[in-house]
């Protein structure tokens, strides 16, 4: 799909637009719920992973999961506006040479808009070039304050669905010694969270399972060190899953959820054993640093490539930044 | 000759605005592992447009590799300060190989656009031939190129030609080659260049020879000689379709050593002797060069006048001296005996006018004393210098003027010589080349002049010497004539700009970086620069009028013997007494000669006398070269005493002048 769609609606009578929203290019966990169960010990504990080895024998390949979303606003009839989006994922597998190497991809492209509110031509316009079509409720639509947070979420909702498809798909093709790591929670699919060799790593911390003391242990986690297993206490489509913090670089002299991921894994008690040998190898992961990223404290490099792929791919028109904002020439003239 | 292959792509062009194709150069990257480098040739094929497309060649002159790091600080912080740790990292990070082209050539060429950002192949045999304009002389009813080496590159190999237009005249000519000495890359270059030559110059364009000065040990004296070769210098050969042999004809020339008879040369192996002509040389033929032997302070008006009067008034012919007796002045001897008679006769005019000249009595015939004395200084000082090279008396041995033979190379040792006979030779022998070939009559059309050392002769400083200015025209005019020279060299940049920047085609072998530092190699890329100075042995970077860009060959090693192999194999024999050195040379001109005989004749004879007679017996070339040696050197007579001359003082000081 190329911006033909876009030109289509704009020849049938939508007002031009280039904006990008803010924090479009990137995402946040969709759904937060609160509240954990302790799994691995009575409350929440520090465990030093000083001593600890990798995984034994260490995984003879990895693929790491990831996904991306881009979205703009390219035009409004009245206030609606019409929002172009792509969302994509990519699996990556590492081998014995170290090298990530595509081993699935997919993407789409959406539009997003109410189509009520469209006028009869843009409508048949959309329809015509078989963009598949997204769209918010009609009463955030007709604000444009609530429409674009309502586009957002549909395009995150895009995205997840799109990676869970993609993830679980690749499951079966996983080998008996091969890991799948997945940039995000696990949860949102069965297959995944309940697969033994997946394991989701997670950056964001919106939601919050620990108060008062345990939460404090978790947060000031010492660097090289990681709680206890827990098991998150879900909402809504939310499966069980255990879960630890890990701290990947010390946090001194940035803030508390630097260098903060939390591993997510199969509700099993295999995991709880696995633990700190899952620690020990995500740090080994640390390196190489996932810069130029500004999340690299928390990102894995792997991930990061896997994402430097997807965003190479994206349509460049997404991706770039425009360099002003001047008058459009068809709305200057 | 050409061989047509499709491979997949290796590469695709990117462009940046900090990095933007052009039309004459362009990036593409590659996977990690390829097997490009610099100088491969590559081809560009424009994205979506099919066969009509456009289609751009380019040889890659430089390479990136980097990765996504921000900054080396990132890898430290990665590898907590252990370089170790840095390469067990679990993942490889991005990088790239990043390839800089400058193009060779577009199809179509007009109109001249930025190189297309499409899809990246490995030149193959048809690609290289379109890429360096080759098929613009390779093909049609008179085809002209002459193979130079192998391009190889990405596992292709093709083979790559000079145009005889461009390389042998008309259109340009001259080959000049640089490198570094002792890997025996420009010699080497330059003797399968001329094999290449002699098999595949063009026949439309006649005869051609060549004439190589081995200025140094024995580099070119075993060139009818075969090396061994191994089987991958064979496929290199039948690649080129060159045939691995030595040259079929092979013509030595060497002048004597001090001795007259003994020839000064490393091939003295009394195998390979027998080939090897004496080059001497007489007054007449020293007489036209004169001015070689004079140096810059020398040169003048008076001693010019001077020695063109000698020529045209009194060599070979009767003169009188007014002095009263009558001269024919043929050799050195002879013009000797001329100068002692106008001293004589100078001093005992005293200060009257009674001169011959019939002016004052340090004037002769116009001619100041002092004059005369510089000009016989000169002349015998070359005979005292390059004593063996020229004869103060008897005949000349001379390359066979006139007689050339298609497809021969005729050898002039000079590698013993001093350097003033040296710069002699050497001018005589141009000079004698460019004469016949302005009126036609060498017996070849076109005549390869190999100097190695050629800054020696041409240097970018230094006063301007009759060689040099000789090289300028040759390398100015030259090609016109049918006069090619290809000139070796260390040091390109201290070589006189006409005389490299007039040579169409340039080789380079390995160069010393300092050299490539100078200004000359600006227009190299610093990988090109690299690449020049670790080239190996056998690899050569051409540049050529047709191709825009220079292109790195690879040449089989000649199939002649090397100097230094050949010596190992054919050691030169040790200096034989005079009386066996008389003999060898008259076996050679006659088998039947008896040793003993012409010992027995020589005996007792002023060695002089013996030189002379076996010179004029090698001129002769009797069918009974004993007899006839025996009736030149006439019945034995007893030496007659010379009376001892009265000398007479002069009453006056003639001349100041140190000569």
């Amino acid at each position: 799909m190329s911006r033909s769609w876009v030109d289509a609606v704009v020849a049938a009578g939508a007002v031009p637009a280039s904006s990008v929203p803010e924090a479009s290019a990137g995402r946040s966990d969709i759904e937060e719920f609160t509240g954990a169960d302790p799994v691995e010990d009575g409350e929440l504990q520090v465990h030093s992973l000083g001593a600890v080895q990798g995984l034994a024998p260490p995984p003879r390949a990895v693929a790491f999961l990831d996904g991306i979303e881009l979205w703009r606003v390219v035009g409004y009839a009245g206030v609606t506006p019409i929002v172009r989006a792509h969302v994509a994922t990519a699996i990556r597998r590492r081998g014995v040479d170290r090298r990530p190497r595509t081993v699935a991809y997919e993407a789409e492209e959406l539009a997003i808009t109410r189509l009520e509110l469209l006028p009869k031509a843009i409508r048949r316009a959309l329809e015509e070039v078989g963009v598949r079509v997204v769209e918010i409720a009609a009463e955030d639509a007709r604000q444009p304050a609530r429409a674009l947070p309502a586009a957002r979420i549909e395009v995150q909702k895009a995205r997840a669905a799109l990676e869970r498809r993609v993830g679980e798909r690749s499951l079966d093709a996983l080998g008996t010694e091969e890991w799948l790591v997945v940039d995000g929670v696990l949860s949102d699919s069965a297959a995944l969270s309940a697969h033994p060799r997946t394991l989701g790593v997670v950056k964001s911390h919106g939601a919050q399972y620990f108060e008062g003391a345990e939460l404090e242990r978790a947060l000031t986690l010492p660097a090289g060190h990681r709680t206890s297993v827990f098991r998150p206490r879900s909402r809504g489509a939310r499966r069980e899953i255990h879960s630890w913090y890990l701290r990947l670089w010390p946090w001194e002299g940035n803030d508390l959820l630097y260098g903060l991921v939390r591993l997510e894994a199969r509700a099993h008690p295999a995991t709880v054993a696995l633990a700190s040998a899952l620690s020990a190898w995500a740090l080994r992961e640390r390196a190489p640093l996932a810069t130029p990223d500004r999340r690299w404290d928390r990102l894995l490099y792997a991930i990061h490539d896997v994402e430097t792929y997807l965003r190479a791919r994206a349509p460049r028109d997404l991706v770039q930044e425009q360099a002003s904002r001047l008058p459009h020439a068809r709305v200057a003239s | 000759m050409i061989d047509r292959r499709d491979p997949e792509p290796i590469g695709r062009v990117v462009a940046t605005e900090q990095k933007p194709a052009t039309p004459h150069q362009f990036h593409f990257w590659t996977a990690t592992e390829t097997t490009i480098g610099i100088g491969a040739i590559v081809r560009v094929e424009e994205p979506g447009k099919g066969e009509g497309g456009r289609i751009v060649y380019g040889v890659v002159t430089d390479a990136f590799a980097y990765s996504d790091l921000l900054t080396p600080l990132h890898d430290v912080v990665g590898a907590e300060g252990d370089p170790a740790q840095a390469s067990e990292s679990p993942t490889a990070r991005q990088e790239i190989r990043l390839w800089t082209a400058a193009v060779l050539r577009q199809r179509p060429e007009e109109p001249l656009q930025p190189v297309p950002l499409g899809s990246v192949h490995v030149a193959t045999d048809a690609d290289v031939a379109q890429a360096l304009r080759m098929d613009a002389y390779l093909g049609g009813a008179e085809p002209r190129g002459i193979p130079v080496g192998l391009y190889t590159s990405g596992g292709l190999e093709a083979p790559v030609y000079l145009d005889a237009d461009f390389l042998l005249g008309p259109e340009a000519a001259h080959l000049n080659i640089s490198g570094v000495s002792g890997l025996a890359t420009k010699t080497s270059a330059v003797e399968f260049l001329l094999a290449s030559i002699f098999e595949h110059f063009p026949p439309h364009k006649g005869r051609i020879a060549a004439v190589c000065f081995n200025v140094k040990g024995p580099d070119l004296c075993f060139l009818d000689q075969a090396a061994t070769l191994d089987d991958e210098d064979r496929r290199r050969y039948e690649r080129l379709g060159v045939e691995a042999k030595p040259f079929d004809r092979v013509r030595y020339y060497a002048p004597f050593k001090s001795d007259g008879v003994n020839l000064n040369t490393l091939r003295t192996h009394p195998e390979l002797v027998g080939a090897v002509e004496p080059l001497v040389w007489g007054l007449r033929e020293v007489l036209d060069y004169a001015e070689v032997l004079l140096n810059r302070d020398d040169i003048d008006a008076k001693a010019d006048a001077f020695i063109d009067f000698l020529s045209d008034r009194v060599v070979d012919k009767p003169f009188d001296d007014g002095f009263g007796e009558t001269h024919r002045v043929v050799t050195f001897s002879d013009l000797e005996r001329l100068f002692r008679a106008i001293f004589d006769g100078l001093e005992l005019a005293g200060g009257g006018s009674g001169g011959g000249g019939g002016g004052r009595s340090d004037t002769w015939r116009t001619h100041h004393i002092a004059t005369i004395r510089k000009v016989r200084n000169r002349l015998s000082n070359i005979s005292t210098r390059a004593k063996g090279l020229v004869t103060d008396d008897g005949p000349s041995s001379d390359l066979p003027w006139g007689r050339f033979e298609d497809r021969a190379v005729y050898v002039v040792d000079v590698a013993n010589v001093d350097p003033l006979g040296q710069d002699l030779v050497f001018a005589r022998v141009v000079s004698k080349l460019r004469e016949h070939l302005e009126r036609r009559d060498l017996g070849v059309d076109a005549v390869v002049v190999f100097v190695d050392e050629l800054n020696k002769y041409a240097p970018a400083d230094g006063p301007d010497t009759y060689v040099k200015k000789m090289l300028l025209d040759i390398s100015e005019r030259g090609r016109y004539l049918g006069l090619v020279l290809f000139g070796a060299e260390q040091f390109r940049s201290q070589m006189h700009r006409r005389v490299v920047g007039n040579a169409g085609t340039m080789v380079f072998g390995r160069m010393d970086s300092d050299e490539l530092a100078t200004p000359g190699y600006q227009v190299l890329s610093p990988a090109t620069k690299i690449k020049l100075a670790t080239l190996p042995i056998g690899e050569l970077m051409v540049r050529h009028p047709h191709f825009t860009q220079p292109i790195f060959v690879r040449f089989p090693r000649p199939a002649v013997l090397r100097g230094r192999d050949g010596v190992e194999r054919f050691p030169p024999a040790a200096d034989l007494p005079f009386e066996s050195a008389v003999v060898r040379q008259l076996v050679k001109l006659d088998a039947r000669v008896r040793p003993n005989a012409v010992k027995d004749v020589i005996a007792d004879r002023r060695e002089d006398d013996v030189r002379r007679a076996l010179a004029l017996t090698r001129q002769a070339r009797p069918q009974d070269a004993f007899a006839y040696f025996k009736k030149l050197l006439g019945a034995r007579v007893a030496a007659t005493p010379v009376p001892l001359r009265e000398s007479v003082p002069p009453l006056n000081p003639i001349s100041d002048e140190p000569y």
